[in-house]
């Protein structure tokens, strides 16, 4: 039995006294209305707030383990290191909340309204966050290991040094998200969209020599079915696994494929310079598509059709690369401008 | 006699040649051959063009290729036109400068480059070239016009 009941908790909220520190476990106030009242430090555990009204509430370091908070109203509520393992927050509305340094392990924010949320150093191992709303929300260096993020929204999301390790990311959107020096290994990314998201991944960022970012994708990661896009002048480098990915290059972008970067069943397209020592295989032919220049060095493969741009592709071939490749003009080039010799008139 | 080694087929700017060659000692093209070509190295000046079905030890071209080309080892620039297979083992194609002229430009071509083909072997050979994508024929092996049979030129010139 709770310390307090429901109603000498109301009593005291409406009389203007404290309710900190008390033991509330168990407590029982489905649908109150608590908006801004303090039950720092308390102990919660299991408690029943479904469908509450506890925006601004303070909930700094008190523990709900267990707590039912499905459907609560909690927009920008303080749970700053509150303990809320196996709590269930489906549904749940934490727009701009504080749950820094949180214990959510195993919590259930299925379907959660987490925009703008501050989860820095949170606590969410094996944490069922599917169908969530994580936009522009802070998350560096929470602990995401096994969490089921698939089909979140996590739109300019902070996930520096994040740890992802085995994370399902199935259909999750990723747009604009940083994820430098996070942890991706095992991670699930099918049709997860990654379209300008900052992955320097497991690697910090380097600057190339002519002030381009460079983007850097390291071994044992794997991506799959996902859809990036490089600005113009990028330099991008895999050393991972990208499975049936599809990668639009800007003008000018530099892409290598590392000796350990496979591209298995991708496409590539735009005015890029693609460089090959790993291996590249197309899914849809062609699988390069427009690149300005394409080199293939001693140990790299390349099977796949290029279809060149306009002005033609440079082509650079190393004794000892593997290729089952064809070469293709631009349908719309002519005949003859697609054979014509340069820098001599026959 | 001329020592074997210094020996070469030259066929000579201006010279046109149809039909079938073969040569136990390398051939250099500065003009044009159109068909069956068998030698242990074939050098294409910047002059030169071949045309047909090619198999020789080594290729070094700077000027227009044509047809299907097996070879241990390909060296190319020039142009390689439509329709055009090349199966190699080994493959350099040199990186042109950013701003100068292109090292090769290739027209709608086929490479197979590398350890699997030198398995299946050189004499794997396409069962036919793809048709032009202008519609023109590929560039197979031509018969003499006069009905002559094949030459065999051996350290001509």
């Amino acid at each position: 039995m709770p310390e307090l009941t429901a109603d000498v908790v109301l009593r005291k909220i409406k009389a203007g006294e404290k309710v900190e520190r008390a033991d509330l476990r168990g407590l029982a106030m489905p649908k109150a209305v608590l908006e801004g009242v303090s039950f720092r430090r308390c102990d919660l555990d299991g408690a029943n707030f479904e469908g509450a009204r506890l925006s601004r509430a303070l909930f700094k370091n008190a523990s709900l383990r267990e707590a039912f908070l499905a459907g609560a109203e909690l927009r920008e509520a303080n749970l700053e290191s509150a303990d809320l393992e196996g709590a269930n927050l489906q549904g749940a509305n934490l727009a701009g909340a504080n749950l820094s340094r949180a214990n959510l392990e195993g919590a259930n924010l299925q379907g959660a309204n987490l925009v703008g949320a501050r989860l820095t150093h949170a606590q969410l191992e094996s944490a069922k966050l599917g169908g969530a709303s994580l936009v522009g929300a802070q998350l560096s260096h929470a602990i995401l290991a096994e969490a089921d993020l698939s089909t979140a929204k996590l739109d300019e999301a902070d996930l520096t040094n994040a740890d992802l390790t085995g994370a399902n990311l199935e259909e999750a959107s990723l747009v604009r998200a940083k994820l430098r020096d996070a942890q991706l290994k095992d991670a699930n990314l099918k049709n997860a969209n990654l379209t300008d998201a900052d992955v320097p991944a497991l690697a910090p960022p380097k600057t190339a020599s002519d002030g381009a970012l460079k983007r850097y994708f390291g071994k044992g990661d794997v991506l799959r079915n996902a859809h990036l896009e490089f600005n113009e002048g990028a330099s991008v480098e895999i050393e991972s696994l990208f499975e049936q990915c599809t990668i639009a290059l800007g003008h000018a972008t530099e892409l290598v494929i590392g000796k350990a970067g496979v591209l298995s069943g991708c496409q590539v397209k735009g005015a890029g310079k693609i460089t090959v020592h790993g291996k590249f295989v197309e899914r849809e032919s062609p699988g390069i598509v427009g690149a300005t220049q394409l080199v293939v060095t001693a140990g790299g493969s390349l099977v796949g059709a290029v279809e060149q741009p306009s002005e033609l592709t440079r082509f650079a071939f190393e004794p000892g690369c593997m290729l089952r490749m064809k070469i293709h003009a631009r349908k719309d080039r002519p005949s003859e401008q697609r054979v014509g010799r340069v820098g001599r008139q026959r | 006699m001329s020592d074997p080694k210094s020996r070469k087929t030259l066929v000579e700017e201006g010279t046109q040649f149809k039909g079938s060659l073969s040569s136990d000692c390398p051939i250099e093209v500065k003009g044009r051959i159109e068909g069956d070509l068998s030698a242990p190295a074939l050098a294409v000046s910047p002059s030169g063009a071949v045309h047909g079905r090619i198999k020789v030890g080594e290729i070094r071209s700077q000027g227009e290729l044509a047809g299907e080309f097996d070879a241990d080892v390909v060296q190319l620039s020039g142009v390689v036109r439509d329709s055009t297979i090349i199966r190699a083992k080994s493959l350099e194609v040199k990186l042109a400068p950013p701003n100068g002229k292109m090292q090769v430009i290739f027209g709608e071509c086929e490479l197979e480059v590398g350890s699997e083909h030198a398995e299946k072997g050189t004499t794997t050979r396409a069962q036919s070239a793809r048709p032009a994508a202008d519609g023109a024929a590929p560039a197979p092996a031509p018969a003499p016009e006069d009905g002559s049979p094949p030459v065999e030129a051996n350290g001509a010139n």
